[in-house]
C-alpha cells in the first residue's frame, strides 16, 4: 500500500491531468452535443496545435501565449471549413465518424511527415517549475493548464446559459425546426460552433506542447480517454466535461500508484464501456 | 439453387486451386509473401462485412479479434508448446466467443447502434490491448515465435503460410457468398435497413446479429493466428494498432460492404497499392493516401466500387424482364388455422401519460374491425402492443390459444400477426420483390429463400405491383409503397392483419382499389383490425367499429351504432352548446 | 388581408397533403380551420410558419411573398407559431423558453415588457419560471407555448390544436386567454379538431377535408351545413341529433 504522500501526489497529478482531459473534452462535447456530429479529428487538431506551438517557439522564439493568439483564430477557420464540407455533403452523425477518422489519419501523417516520429519536447524555463504545497509538488504549467480548463469550462457554461446565442444553440440542438420558427439560423450556428470547438482544440494543443512530450502516435492514446470523459460528463455539458476529466484523471493516477502504470488506460476505457451500456436514455 | 446460380462459388474454387497450383509450381518468396498479405486482408475485410457491411453495425474493433487470435497462437505455441496448426481453430473459437460475449451484452441495448457501437468496439480493442500488455500473455517485451516449428506444406516456410492464407480467404469469401444467398443474409440486410421493422416481420434480430458477429470475429481470430507465425515477433503495439480496424473499414467500404465480393476487391486494391509504399516516410504518405481515399469514397461513392460497376454493367446489358406469369387470384394465405385476436384489459403508460386504459376488444377470423378515435387516443399504441413492439403494463393479447404478450416481436410475427405502418417503412436497399420475400421467409409461412421469392411474386401480382418487382422502394409512389406494405404484411401468412392508416394520402380511385383488396383479404379468412381516419371508408368496410378516446374504449358495435353514440359525437364535435 | 393564401399545394416527398388551399386572415381577425384528422390542417399551418415549403401556390403576408423567405426569417415578418403538441424546449427552463420567443431583434428589445405581460396572462408561469419546461403539466406547457409565441410580438398568431390532450376545464381557460389575446389586436389563425369551440371563437372558419377546403364562411352558416358532420362522422344529415 503506497504511502499517504504518494497517494496525495497521485491525487494532485490526477487532478492536473484531468484538467487537460477536460480541456480536450470541452470542444468535443460541444460539437457532438449541439451539432450532432462526431468529430474524431478533434484530437488530431489539438496535437497539430501542439506541434505548431512548439515550432513557432523553436523557430521564431514566440512565447506560447503569442503562438496561441495566432493559432486559435486559424483553427477557428479550420473548424468552419470542416463544417462547410459536412454541410455540402450532407454528412450524417454516423458518416461524420468515418470521415473524421480519415481526417485524423491524414493529419497524423502530415505531422509525421513534417516533424518525423521522433519525440519532441518544448523546452521552456518554467517546465520544471513547481509549487510546494506541504509534502506535495504541484507543477506550475500543469496547474495553469488545469486553471485554464476550469475558466474555459465556466465561461462556456455561462455562454450557453446566459447569452442569447447560447440559448439559441441549446434550443436548436433539441428542436431545430421550431428554433428556426423563432428566428434561429441553424446553419450559421453550425459554423460558429464548429469554429469554436476547433479553437478550443487549439488552446488545448498549446498546453499539450508545454506539458507533454510530443509524438504523432499520441492522438490514438487520447481518443479513448477523452471520449470516455465526454460521455461521462454528458454531451454539451461544459462543467460535466471538466468534472468528468477530473474523475478520469484521478482514477487513472490512483490506479497507477496502486497497481502498475500500464493499467491506467484500462480505467478510462472500462468506464467508457460501462457508461455506454448502463446509462439510461440518449447519451 | 440451380447450377448456374452456383457459378460464382465454382469460380472461386477454381481461382483458389489456381493460386495453390502456382505456389506448388514454385513462386519466388517475395510473391508468396505479397500474395499472402493480400489473402490475409481479403479474409479480414470480408469477415468484417458479415456484421458491419450486411447489417450495418460498423465495428471499429475488428483489430481486437485479430489480436486475440494472434496472441492465442503466440501464447499457446510458446508457453504450452501446442502445435501451430492446432492453435488456429482455437484462435478462431476464442475470438468468436469474445465476439459473441460482447454481442450478447451490447446488442440488447437498443440505443447502442450506429456511432455508439463503433465507439464501443473501438474501446474494446484498447481494453484488450491493455490486458494483454499487462499480463503474462505478453507482459511488455513481445513474444517471439521464431522457435516454433512450422509444418512444411511446401518447400519454403512462406509457402505454408501462403497456402493457409489462401485457404482462409477462399473459405471466407465462399462463406460470404453462402450467407448472402441464405436466410441469414436476407435477415441481416433487413436489419441494416430497418431493424425494428425486420423484427416485426419475424427476423430474429438478436440471434442473427450474434451469429454474424461471432463468425466475423472467428475468421479474424484465425487470420491473426496465421499472421503470428508470419511476423514471428508479436508485440502489443503492432498487433493492436489502428491499422487493422482502419483498413478493413476502408477496404470493405471501397469495394462495397454489402456485396459478397466487394471487400475482397477493395482489399486487393488497397493492399497492392500499399505495397508500393514501403518503409520510412513513404509509409506515412501511404497511410495518408488511404485515409484520403476513405473520405472520398464515403462522400462520393457510398455504395462502393463493386455495386457501382455492377450498376453500370446492368445499364449496358439490361437483363430480360422476369416473366411474372402468376395467377391473378390470391395465393393461399393462412397455413395455420384461423384464430381470433383478443386484447384483454390492456394497459400501457409512457412516462406520466396513460396511453391505454384497460382496452379489451376481439377480432374474429374474416371480420373487419375498424379502430377509430381522435388524435392521441392510443390507436397506434394498441397496434404496437399487439404486434409485440411494446409490452403492456397489464393485461394480455391472445391469438387463438397462443398468448402473444411476453414474446419478442419476431415470434409474434411468426405466430401470424402482420401489420402495416402509417408511413410506409420499406427496406430501402432491397428490391420490391425482396422486401416481400423477407416477410415470406420469416413470417408464419417460413419459406426457403427460393420459395419465398416465388411466393413474393404471387403477392406482388395480387397487389398489382408485379411490374415493379425489381425496382427499389424509393422509385415507387406513395400508393405503390402502401401496397408494398400490404403485400409484405400478407406474405407473412398472417392470421390477423393490423392496418395502420393504410388509406391516408391516397386519391379516391386508389382508395377504392385498396378497399377492394382488403375485402378480398377478408374473404380469405384473415382477421383484420384497421385504424383509419377516413370515416367514410371505415363505415364502408367495417363489420364492427371500436372507438377509442384517451386510451379507453368508449363505444363498440356496428358502424352506425358506434358513430351515433352520444359520447362519440361529443368527443369528435365537442359538447353541444346550450343554445 | 394580412395573410393571403391562394391555391397552396403541399406535399411530403411525393405524398400530397394539401391540394389547392385558399384562405385569408384579416388584421385583428380570428379565423378557424377545422376538419378531421389527417385533413392537412397542421401541414398548412406549418407551411405558413415557414417550417415547410409549398409545392405550388401563393403565400403572402402583408403583401410580402413568404414563399421566398428562409425559415428562420419568417418570424421577423410578424408571424408566431404555437405548434401542435407544444414542442417546447424541454431541457430549458420556462423563462428560457419564453426568451427564445423574442430571439429576433425587435422583440428582444421589448423583452422585459413582453415577459411582464405574459406573466400577467399566466401567473402560474411566473411561479415556475426556473422549472424545466419538460416537467410541467400539459396545460401549463400549453401556456408556455402560447407565451413563447406572444414574446415574439406577432401580428399573426398561429395556434395548432391548442386543446389537444387537455382536460375540458383547462381548455376553457385556454380559450379565454385566446380571447384576451385577440382583444389586444393580434390576428389569430386557429386550427382545431374541436368544432364547437373553434366556431364559437371565430369570425370566419374554413373546413379542410383530405387536403382541400370544402366549405368556408361565418360560423352560423357552417353550423347549419351537413358537411361538417359528414366530414367528422361520415353520417348524412339527419342521422344524428346532437
Amino acid at each position: 500500500m503506497p504511502s499517504l504522500t504518494l497517494l496525495g501526489q497521485a491525487l494532485v497529478s490526477g487532478l492536473l491531468a484531468g484538467g487537460i482531459y477536460g480541456l480536450l473534452a470541452l470542444g468535443l462535447s460541444l460539437s457532438w452535443g449541439l451539432l450532432r456530429l462526431v468529430n474524431l479529428a478533434h484530437f488530431a487538431l489539438a496535437l497539430l496545435g501542439a506541434y505548431l506551438t512548439y515550432q513557432l517557439g523553436a523557430t521564431f522564439h514566440m512565447p506560447p501565449w503569442l503562438a496561441a493568439l495566432a493559432i486559435v483564430p486559424a483553427f477557428f477557420g479550420l473548424g468552419v471549413a470542416l463544417h462547410a464540407v459536412f454541410t455540402y455533403f450532407r454528412v450524417t452523425e454516423f458518416t461524420s465518424l468515418l470521415v473524421t477518422f480519415g481526417i485524423t489519419v491524414i493529419i497524423e501523417s502530415v505531422i509525421q511527415w513534417v516533424w518525423t516520429a521522433d519525440y519532441r519536447r518544448y523546452e521552456t524555463a518554467w517546465a520544471t517549475a513547481s509549487l510546494r504545497v506541504g509534502p506535495l509538488f504541484v507543477p506550475t504549467l500543469e496547474l495553469l493548464a488545469c486553471l485554464t480548463a476550469a475558466v474555459l469550462a465556466l465561461a462556456t457554461w455561462a455562454w450557453l446559459r446566459f447569452t442569447y446565442v447560447g440559448k439559441a444553440l441549446r434550443a436548436s440542438a433539441e428542436d431545430p425546426a421550431i428554433a428556426a420558427a423563432f428566428g434561429v439560423n441553424h446553419r450559421a450556428q453550425g459554423f460558429l460552433l464548429s469554429g469554436v470547438s476547433a479553437a478550443y482544440a487549439g488552446i488545448a494543443g498549446a498546453f499539450i506542447a508545454l506539458i507533454a512530450t510530443l509524438a504523432p502516435s499520441q492522438i490514438w492514446a487520447w481518443i479513448g480517454v477523452v471520449f470516455a470523459v465526454v460521455i461521462i460528463g454528458g454531451l454539451a455539458n461544459p462543467i460535466g466535461a471538466l468534472l468528468g476529466g477530473l474523475l478520469v484523471g484521478v482514477s487513472e493516477s490512483v490506479t497507477m500508484a496502486v497497481a502498475a502504470p500500464a493499467w491506467a488506460p484500462l480505467v478510462s476505457f472500462s468506464l467508457l464501456i460501462l457508461i455506454l451500456i448502463l446509462r439510461p436514455g440518449r447519451v | 439453387m440451380s447450377a448456374a446460380g452456383r457459378r460464382p462459388l465454382l469460380g472461386l474454387l477454381v481461382a483458389g486451386l489456381g493460386f495453390a497450383a502456382l505456389a506448388v509450381a514454385g513462386l519466388p518468396a517475395f510473391y508468396e509473401s505479397f500474395l499472402y498479405l493480400i489473402f490475409s486482408w481479403i479474409a479480414l475485410a470480408t469477415s468484417w462485412s458479415f456484421l458491419s457491411g450486411y447489417a450495418g453495425y460498423f465495428s471499429f474493433g475488428h483489430g481486437a479479434f485479430f489480436g486475440a487470435g494472434m496472441y492465442t497462437t503466440a501464447a499457446l505455441t510458446t508457453m504450452l508448446g501446442v502445435p501451430f496448426l492446432a492453435t488456429l481453430p482455437l484462435a478462431g473459437v476464442l475470438a468468436a466467443a469474445l465476439g459473441a460475449g460482447i454481442g450478447a451484452v451490447v446488442f440488447r441495448v437498443k440505443r447502442l447502434r450506429g456511432e455508439l457501437f463503433g465507439l464501443l468496439t473501438l474501446a474494446v480493442g484498447f481494453v484488450l490491448a491493455t490486458i494483454v500488455l499487462n499480463t503474462r500473455i505478453d507482459g511488455g517485451p513481445g513474444v517471439y515465435l521464431s522457435a516454433v516449428p512450422l509444418p512444411r506444406l511446401l518447400a519454403s516456410p512462406t509457402g505454408t503460410l501462403y497456402l493457409l492464407g489462401l485457404a482462409l480467404a477462399v473459405v471466407t469469401v465462399g462463406a460470404a457468398w453462402v450467407i448472402v444467398h441464405s436466410r441469414l443474409g436476407l435477415g441481416l440486410y433487413a436489419i441494416h435497413d430497418d431493424e425494428d421493422v425486420a423484427e416485426l416481420e419475424g427476423v430474429p434480430t438478436l440471434s442473427y446479429k450474434l451469429i454474424a458477429f461471432a463468425l466475423s470475429a472467428g475468421v479474424a481470430g484465425v487470420a491473426g493466428g496465421i499472421h503470428a507465425m508470419y511476423v514471428s515477433y508479436v508485440t502489443v503495439g503492432e498487433t493492436f494498432s489502428i491499422t487493422v480496424p482502419l483498413y478493413v473499414v476502408l477496404m470493405s467500404v471501397l469495394g462495397g460492404a454489402r456485396h459478397w465480393l466487394g471487400p475482397a476487391v477493395g482489399a486487393t486494391i488497397i493492399a497492392s497499392s500499399l505495397y508500393v509504399f514501403t518503409g520510412g516516410q513513404q509509409a506515412v504518405l501511404g497511410r495518408a493516401l488511404v485515409a484520403l481515399v476513405l473520405i472520398l469514397v464515403i462522400l462520393l461513392l457510398p455504395e462502393g466500387i463493386v455495386p457501382a460497376l455492377l450498376a453500370r454493367w446492368r445499364r449496358w446489358r439490361p437483363r430480360p424482364a422476369v416473366a411474372l406469369a402468376g395467377p391473378a387470384a390470391a395465393p393461399v394465405v393462412a397455413t395455420a388455422p384461423a384464430a381470433t385476436l383478443a386484447c384483454e384489459d390492456v394497459w400501457r403508460a409512457f412516462g406520466g401519460i396513460q396511453a391505454l386504459r384497460g382496452v379489451s376488444l376481439a377480432v374474429a377470423p374474416g371480420e373487419i374491425v375498424g379502430l377509430v378515435g381522435p388524435n392521441g387516443s392510443g390507436k397506434t399504441t394498441l397496434i404496437n402492443v399487439i404486434s409485440g413492439y411494446y409490452a403492456p403494463d397489464r393485461g394480455r393479447v391472445t391469438l387463438g390459444t397462443e398468448t402473444l404478450t411476453e414474446r419478442p416481436a419476431h415470434q409474434v410475427a411468426r405466430l401470424g400477426v402482420g401489420r402495416t405502418h402509417q408511413i410506409p417503412r420499406p427496406f430501402a436497399h432491397l428490391t420490391v420483390l425482396d422486401n416481400v420475400a423477407v416477410a415470406a421467409t420469416f413470417g408464419a409461412g417460413g419459406a426457403t429463400p427460393a420459395q419465398a421469392r416465388a411466393e413474393a411474386r404471387d403477392w406482388l401480382a395480387f397487389t398489382g405491383l408485379d411490374r415493379r418487382a425489381t425496382a427499389l422502394p424509393h422509385a415507387l409512389n406513395l400508393h405503390e409503397r402502401k401496397f408494398l406494405e400490404l403485400a409484405r404484411a400478407l406474405a407473412g401468412r398472417p392470421r390477423v392483419i393490423l392496418l395502420d392508416e393504410v388509406l391516408s394520402g391516397l386519391n379516391p380511385a386508389e382508395i377504392a382499389s385498396a378497399i377492394r383488396l382488403i375485402q378480398q383479404i377478408r374473404a380469405r379468412g384473415v382477421a383484420i383490425l384497421f385504424v383509419e381516419h377516413l370515416i367514410r371508408a371505415v363505415l364502408e368496410l367495417s363489420d364492427r367499429v371500436v372507438v377509442l378516446n384517451e386510451g379507453e374504449v368508449i363505444a363498440a358495435g356496428s358502424p352506425q351504432e358506434a358513430m351515433r353514440a352520444e359520447r362519440v359525437v361529443e368527443v369528435y364535435l365537442g359538447k353541444a352548446h346550450v343554445a | 388581408m394580412l395573410l393571403d393564401v391562394r391555391g397552396l399545394a403541399i406535399a411530403y416527398g411525393d405524398a400530397p397533403a394539401v391540394w389547392d388551399a385558399t384562405l385569408a386572415v384579416g388584421a385583428g381577425e380570428v379565423v378557424s380551420v377545422i376538419g378531421p384528422n389527417g385533413a392537412g390542417k397542421s401541414t398548412l399551418v406549418n407551411t405558413i410558419a415557414g417550417l415547410q415549403r409549398a409545392r405550388a401556390g401563393a403565400l403572402r403576408f402583408d403583401g410580402a411573398d413568404l414563399g421566398a423567405v428562409p425559415a428562420h426569417l419568417v418570424c421577423r415578418q410578424g408571424i408566431a407559431l404555437v405548434p401542435e403538441g407544444r414542442r417546447l424546449f424541454t431541457r430549458m427552463s420556462v423563462e428560457e423558453n419564453l426568451e427564445m420567443g423574442c430571439y429576433r431583434g425587435e422583440a428582444r428589445r421589448a423583452r422585459a415588457d413582453s415577459l411582464a405581460r405574459v406573466y400577467a396572462l399566466f401567473p402560474i408561469l411566473r411561479e415556475r419560471r426556473r422549472q424545466l419546461a419538460g416537467s410541467l403539466s400539459g396545460g401549463q406547457q400549453q401556456m408556455v407555448a402560447i407565451g413563447r409565441a406572444l414574446m415574439a410580438r406577432p401580428r399573426l398568431l398561429l395556434l395548432d390544436e391548442p386543446s389537444l390532450g387537455l382536460a375540458p376545464t383547462v381548455v376553457d381557460q385556454m380559450f379565454e386567454i385566446i380571447r384576451a389575446i385577440h382583444a389586444e389586436g393580434v390576428a389569430i389563425l386557429l386550427v382545431e379538431q374541436n368544432v364547437v369551440r373553434a366556431l364559437d371563437i371565430a369570425a370566419r372558419a374554413y373546413v379542410l377535408e383530405e387536403g382541400r377546403v370544402v366549405a368556408d364562411g361565418p360560423p352560423a352558416t357552417l353550423r347549419q351545413q351537413s358537411r361538417i358532420r359528414e366530414a367528422y362522422l361520415g353520417l348524412r344529415d339527419g342521422d344524428i341529433h346532437p
